[in-house]
């Protein structure tokens, strides 16, 4: 019989669990492909502290100023201030940073009272919650200097809220982790995450425009801000320091009630977690449907000329841009964007400049812009193949075909965007000179294929996998990001050397023909490159294989 | 004299400092149920990657019916199926788009993509998933997945790297089935896997590797008779494996373990 020891304490758990995160941290740096990753750390580790820093200071002065001017009523505010700040930087952090996974513990002889206790610990020493707890002293600091007498009452007030906190972030992460479990969500959520923040480009024209009506709407909600416990907290502090006890104590039984409550959800929550909830369902079967056989035209290739192998690998492509849900609505950027430079800088009322930008610049601008967003991916093509990258190496088909379809299925999406673009621009800014449009169309097929050249080779030479429906630790490979952007500082730069010489010369359609020129130099360069790619495939399959199968 | 499927000479390769296969000379008749065996880290899962194009050899040469493989590249994948170590899966399609998808890049017309692919996805118990993304198919599923892209085009040889790893019992019955017929055809069957009873009901020649250089080759007779034999039973595959490649963990060693015994 094996010998069989007894549980361990809750503190040895909290410790072994310590250990362990931050084993895993160190580990991952030890890693060598990720010394960039350290210099990263590095460098968002100081601007953080910076950060916090800077904030303990503002933190100081704001409560140190209302006491001293007797504006303890809006203490509710500073509370606010750290219950957004605790709550939404987490669920920032869940997108982009690797989350321990915490619900693993559960394979462990835990009781449900010391899990959710290490869930709380674990709440504390989240990073969010160090930054609050630093802001918190801060507060006290304030307090001791400018009203001494109200430093018990924050005290408690801020380890009440403390708890209320953790046990919200926590409650918030269980539900979070629940959503992402699920890979469509997943992909949903990020999408809308990147969309939102993008969006947070147009606030400032917005603002521009409609603010004036906007702040009475916003001043509006301020009464009902009492309802939140930020309030409750600000005024039981306010209350003791005007020595009304009573009001101090109901506002402090406010924030209590708030505790119990998110408790309550918190422990239904975890014991779902305890009793074995699955969170990846997998897709219950379809019903078995017979598909029909392929009548005599259905069964005839549509596009002839073309070999089945890049018909086969750009339908796979036009799949997996279909169901790359972040990948696909990504597709709306562009546009949205260039609607974001129009407003500010082009037509007849820009608001970031006096005069709008003429369409002979503006046009030739957003069309870089576009080319250089929208190829980026092409450096790194086989990103998303993961472990399929095998099946193009045992089919009996060569890597130009391959590069074919793939280099077929980014020209397909430049063009549906550059299309959706020039009628943006068209209605937004007006569209270009004759001479201008037409240099400009040049330079962007110059531009594509020529980059689609270089792209094929990076993408060859310094794969880098990338997963679906996942953020953090998403990007392509150092060298290949060196090389996109040495060819877009070369593209940029050689063709706005041959704009320059058109004005120089005199000549308006001096630019259009030289950039036709170049375009047929850059389609000879690509047709001739495939072969030799089609061997390098075959020196670097050792490469691409480990890379984009681990 | 019968064909010769597979054949490999001096094959070696080197990854740094270490030797993962060495020098390796192989033979396997067309039609032949063959066992490839060894150890952890013995090189299996190299010489399949080399003799499937996955990998290339640091020296030696591949031919695979008749053909160098380094000089007929698109040829000679033309007539092989393979199931790769990780399957080669393209998560993010359906299997039939996943079917159809691996038909095309063999060369094949729509319509008989489409009647293959309906038919194996019947046989491998898929159809009913059929709308389901490979990603959310279960590691047994995915493994049947990958044997039904392996053989759509009617394959002349056939690599699978442990292909019932994960598969049910009825499906994997089915397959053993279909497998045995398919040598009966003149398929030559390529098989490694870490299940002796598996590879001993199925193979009528094994090989038997070790840190990279084949140890013992032949049908389950000549393996026996290389052996030193036991009284009393016939001798099984496992016995000759551990004879030939040597015996795991001691009784010393288990000794240690008291603790658990």
């Amino acid at each position: 019989m094996a010998d069989v020891v007894g549980g361990p304490g809750l503190a040895d758990q909290i410790r072994t669990v310590a250990w362990l995160r931050w084993r895993i941290l160190r580990n991952s740096l030890r890693n060598k492909s990720r010394r960039l990753d350290v210099i990263g750390l590095i460098f968002s580790g100081f601007f953080s502290l910076l950060f916090v820093v800077g904030l303990t200071f503002a933190f100081y002065f704001v409560t140190k100023a209302l006491f001293e001017r007797h504006l303890e009523p809006l203490l509710g505010l500073v509370f606010l201030a750290l219950l957004v700040w605790w709550q939404s930087f987490p669920i920032l952090l869940a997108g982009f940073a690797p989350q321990f996974p915490f619900r693993t513990l559960l394979r462990f002889p835990v009781n449900l009272s010391a899990f959710y206790l290490i869930g709380m610990a674990y709440g504390l020493a989240d990073s969010a919650a160090l930054a609050a707890l630093v802001w918190m002293v801060a507060m006290l600091a304030a307090t001791a200097v400018a009203q001494p007498a109200a430093v018990p009452a924050l005290l408690l007030v801020c380890a009440l809220f403390t708890v209320l906190n953790i046990t919200i972030e926590r409650l918030l992460g269980a539900w979070v982790e629940k959503l992402l479990a699920k890979r469509k969500s997943r992909e949903v959520f990020f999408t809308i995450f990147v969309l939102a923040m993008v969006s947070l480009q147009f606030l400032n024209p917005l603002m521009q425009k409609y603010g004036r009506a906007f702040l009475p709407m916003v001043r509006s909600w301020v009464p009902y801000l009492w309802l939140l416990p930020s309030s409750f907290a600000g005024d039981a502090v306010a209350q003791s320091a005007g020595h009304h006890w009573v009001a101090a104590f109901l506002k402090f039984g406010g924030l209590a009630i708030y505790t119990c409550i998110f408790t309550t959800l918190l422990g239904m929550r975890y014991s779902q977690l305890y009793s074995g909830e699955e969170l990846n369902e997998g897709a219950a079967p379809a019903r078995k449907e017979k598909r029909t056989a392929l009548t005599t035209q259905e069964a005839q290739d549509t596009v002839t000329f073309v070999p089945p192998q890049v018909l086969a690998v750009f339908r796979k492509e036009l799949l997996y841009l279909k169901r790359n849900t972040f990948l696909f609505f990504g597709l709306i950027f562009p546009p949205m964007m260039l609607l974001f430079f129009s407003v500010q800088f082009g037509g007849v009322h820009p608001t970031a400049l006096k005069k709008g930008v003429p369409p002979d610049l503006f046009f030739p601008g957003m069309m870089a812009y576009l080319v250089l967003i929208l190829i980026a991916p092409s450096y790194n093509s086989f990103a998303y193949e993961g472990r399929g990258i095998q099946t193009y190496f045992t089919a009996p088909a060569r890597f130009r075909e391959i590069l074919i379809a793939k280099n077929l299925m980014t020209i397909a999406i430049l063009l549906c965007e550059i299309v959706l673009c020039v009628a943006l621009v068209g209605w937004r800014v007006g569209l270009p000179t004759t001479p201008v449009l037409f240099a400009t169309l040049a330079a962007i097929v110059f531009s594509i294929v020529g980059q689609l050249t270089i792209a094929n080779w990076a993408s060859l030479s310094y794969p880098r996998k990338i997963e679906f429906g996942k953020m953090q630790g998403q990007r392509n490979s150092g060298m290949s990001v060196l090389i996109l952007l040495g060819m877009q500082i070369l593209f940029g730069g050689v063709s706005g050397l041959v704009l320059v010489s058109g004005r120089w010369s005199g000549n308006p359609w001096l630019p259009a023909e030289a950039f036709a020129v170049l375009a047929a130099a850059a389609l000879g360069g690509y047709f001739s490159s495939l072969d030799s790619f089609t061997q390098l495939a075959e020196k670097k399959k050792e490469i691409l294989i480990d890379a984009l199968c681990r | 004299m019968p064909e010769i499927a597979i054949s490999t000479e001096k094959l070696t390769r080197r990854f740094g400092a270490l030797t993962a296969v060495d020098g390796m000379d192989l033979q396997v008749e067309s039609g032949q149920f063959f066992g490839f065996l060894g150890p952890n880290g013995a090189g299996k899962s190299t010489t399949i990657k080399m003799l499937t194009g996955l990998l290339a050899p640091s020296s030696g040469r591949v031919a695979l019916l008749g053909l160098d493989f380094a000089q007929n590249l698109v040829e000679v994948k033309r007539q092989i199926g393979v199931v790769p170590e990780g399957m080669g899966l393209f998560e993010r399609l359906s299997a039939p788009e996943y079917l159809e998808f691996v038909g095309r890049m063999y060369g094949l017309d729509k319509a008989t993509t489409r009647k293959r692919s309906d038919e194996l996805l019947e046989f491998m118990q898929l159809a009913d998933r059929s709308k389901t993304m490979i990603a959310d198919y279960s590691h047994g599923m995915q493994k049947k997945l990958a044997l039904a892209a392996a053989v759509i085009h009617g394959p002349r040889i056939l690599f699978l790297d442990e292909p019932f790893e994960g598969v049910d019992a009825l499906a994997a019955g089915a397959l053993k089935e279909l497998l045995a017929r398919m040598t009966e055809r003149g398929v030559t069957i390529f098989l490694t896997s870490h299940v002796l009873e598996i590879v001993e009901r199925l193979c009528s020649h094994v090989a038997i590797i070790k840190k990279g250089q084949l140890v013992a080759q032949g049908s389950m007779e000549q393996l026996r008779a290389g052996v030193p034999s036991v009284e009393g039973r016939t001798l099984t595959l496992e016995d000759i494996f551990l004879s030939v490649v040597g015996q795991g963990a001691d009784r010393a060693q288990l000794e240690e373990l008291s603790w658990l015994t």
